[in-house]
């Protein structure tokens, strides 16, 4: 395999995780709440990366078919569940307490609300999941 | 005169667990309703029921009319997690919102939500946004949010969590001060007490007594059962 071929297939597979980590880079700063969740994010995916590409080939063989079109999305998925299902919750309770603050759903006002309002259902998300993560970290799952 | 909150044969179950059964009873003008439960009870659920955000079985009337955009304009909510409630860059922007999307002036609504944060002692906090805050503080400016439109009908949930004594105290003057009819969902017995006229008692989702607060929190043996106490 060249060299380009070897570059663009690593480029390919890390560019979910980066878009990942770029999105949530915007939204915190949004949000004006900064982490290194981004930074973390683009490390672990790097020092696993290399992990796995410094163990021989046969440790992997019985892991599921790597080409298949869903394999990506599926650990991409994997890999942001818990925080998709924290964005949800938080989303509904933000927007219900914006309904309950405004008696007039188009008047002034009501515009820059969702904005912010979308803007924290991140920061919420971001604060709940860091939270998560610390609690797993402290059980010894995460790291 | 026409009732702020009455509640008929009120019911609600999650997935087939049922929360509450059988609620009745009504708020009159004026009237600081005292909702004691043990965790866990259904207060919160009936808030939410109230409000319109969970779909229930039976009537609630605010103010003669069906929870909905018109009728909740005159209610006050306070959510047992402040920060749902507080989402803009400032707590002063949070407070005066109502004000400024009923056609109120930036400026004048903004004078107005300044008074309100002091009164709930949070003078010198206006412009730091509520994740910058303590969850006491939090609380509190939640309480000026849902005080800045003089709503006739207050729906408070657990008010007093994470408040410290001299907070409880202010919060109590300033509930106290207020024409405002209330429903308060609190397993705080001793802020009930100060406060409330009357008391209804939950127990696993059924109401154990509604009466005057004296006697009713006054009551050890339906407290235990309640497990208030």
């Amino acid at each position: 395999m060249t060299k380009t071929i070897r570059f663009r297939r690593e480029a390919a597979m890390a560019a979910p995780v980066v878009v990942f980590a770029i999105a949530l880079a915007v939204m915190q700063r949004i949000a004006g709440a900064w982490t290194w969740l981004p930074a973390q994010t683009v490390a672990l995916y790097a020092a696993v990366r290399l992990l796995v590409l410094a163990l021989p080939r046969q440790w992997f063989s019985s892991l599921p078919e790597r080409r298949s079109r869903m394999w990506t999305p599926a650990l991409f998925f994997f890999f942001v569940r818990h925080f998709l299902s924290i964005l949800g919750q938080e989303a509904r309770r933000v927007l219900i307490a914006r309904s309950l603050a405004l008696t007039r759903p188009y008047g002034p006002g009501s515009c820059g609300s969702i904005l912010w309002s979308v803007a924290s259902i991140f920061r919420r998300s971001l604060t709940r999941a860091e939270r998560f993560y610390a609690a797993q970290w402290l059980r010894g799952l995460s790291e | 005169m026409t009732a702020p909150l009455e509640v008929k044969d009120l019911c609600f179950s999650y997935d087939s667990r049922p929360a509450l059964e059988g609620i009745n009873f009504t708020v009159r003008p004026g009237e600081r309703v005292g909702l004691a439960g043990a965790n866990g009870s259904g207060k919160s659920t009936l808030v939410w029921c109230i409000l319109g955000l969970l779909r229930c079985g039976g009537s609630v009337r605010l103010f003669g009319g069906r929870p909905g955009g018109g009728a909740l304009a005159s209610v006050g909510v306070v959510f047992q997690n402040p920060e749902d409630q507080l989402f803009l860059p400032s707590i002063l922007d949070d407070v005066a919102l109502p004000l400024i999307n009923r056609g109120q002036p930036r400026t004048a609504a903004h004078t107005r939500a300044r008074t309100a944060l002091a009164a709930v002692g949070l003078a010198g906090c206006e412009s730091r946004p509520a994740a910058a805050l303590s969850l006491g503080q939090r609380k509190r400016a939640a309480i000026a949010a849902a005080l800045i439109n003089a709503p006739a009908l207050l729906l408070l949930d657990e008010p007093t969590a994470e408040l410290d004594g001299r907070s409880v105290r202010q919060l109590k003057e300033l509930l106290l001060g207020l024409d405002a009819a209330m429903l308060i969902a609190s397993h705080d017995l001793s802020f009930l007490r100060d406060i409330a006229s009357r008391a209804v008692v939950l127990g696993e989702g059924r109401i154990l007594r509604d009466g005057p607060a004296g006697p009713v929190l006054g009551d050890s043996a339906l407290l235990l059962e309640a497990g208030l106490i």
